[in-house]
């Protein structure tokens, strides 16, 4: 795998790029998580929490688009990493500190 | 030849007579040899010894203390990563067992529509709690 990107530009959430991102998707989409588990624990059934389900994609996605759009070399230096090392984070620290000096937190 | 031919003496009986060959000491005796036992009293001393024992394990201990905090944190960064993402992961699979369970519905329908009194996706519990379809059919291309 040599590029995070699909045939449209879109970013594909594969688990290597969703674990490299990990940090920024904890950080901007945090609502969005707190309130699709909040749901998903007062009712488990998937059709009862598919709207929150929806959001916590999109935000997601958008995030995914965004990092891509602004540091997409560093990102794919991480994200490629962490797909050599299965998702090992000791063993990419030097891609994260890269790519964390060029998008930050 | 025998002994006693060759260590004749003058004036010999018998035999018996003959002087003795002897290996022996030789003319003033032999030096004197030490056979005391001679183990030094130096050293560390027990108190020492044991404080160096100490003091080796509690450096040990502490090296371990600080690898299981530094093993704990790299833990810890896995387990907040993890959850980071989890929710996308559980929304993508609603999705799909929201498509999944729809065909499952249709294709109940089909195959029941001539029972009567038949509820398509009635659940099959009464304690109105959601549970996950037991079917074993969900995912075909697995099994």
């Amino acid at each position: 795998m040599t590029s995070t990107v699909d045939t449209a530009g879109e970013p594909v959430p594969t688990s290597s790029l969703l674990m490299a991102a990990a940090k920024h998707i904890g950080t901007k989409c945090r609502g969005e998580n707190l309130a699709f588990l909040k749901c998903k624990k007062d009712d488990p059934n998937p059709e009862k929490c598919l709207d929150k389900g929806r959001q916590v994609t999109q935000c997601v996605l958008h995030l995914l688009r965004d990092l891509h759009q602004n540091c997409s070399k560093e990102l794919d230096a991480y994200a490629g990493c962490m797909y050599y090392h299965t998702n090992e984070f000791e063993l990419c620290r030097k891609e994260q500190k890269e790519f964390e000096k060029a998008c930050t937190l | 030849m025998t002994e006693a031919v060759i260590r004749k003496k003058a004036g010999m009986a018998s035999v018996k007579d003959m002087p003795v060959l002897q290996d022996g000491p030789p003319p003033g005796g032999f030096a004197p040899v030490r056979f005391a036992r001679r183990i030094p009293n130096k050293g560390p001393s027990a108190m020492a010894i044991f404080l160096a024992t100490f003091g080796a394990f509690s450096w040990g201990m502490y090296q371990v203390g600080k690898g299981n905090k530094i093993r704990r944190a790299l833990k810890e960064e896995k387990y907040a990563a993890r959850r980071a993402i989890l929710p996308m992961l559980q929304a993508e699979e609603d999705e799909r067992i929201h498509k999944e369970w729809k065909k499952y519905l249709e294709e109940e329908a089909r195959i029941m529509k001539d029972v009567p009194g038949w509820k398509v996706g009635e659940n099959v519990y009464h304690s109105g709690r959601w549970m996950p379809p037991a079917t074993g059919e969900l995912r075909p291309d697995i099994w």
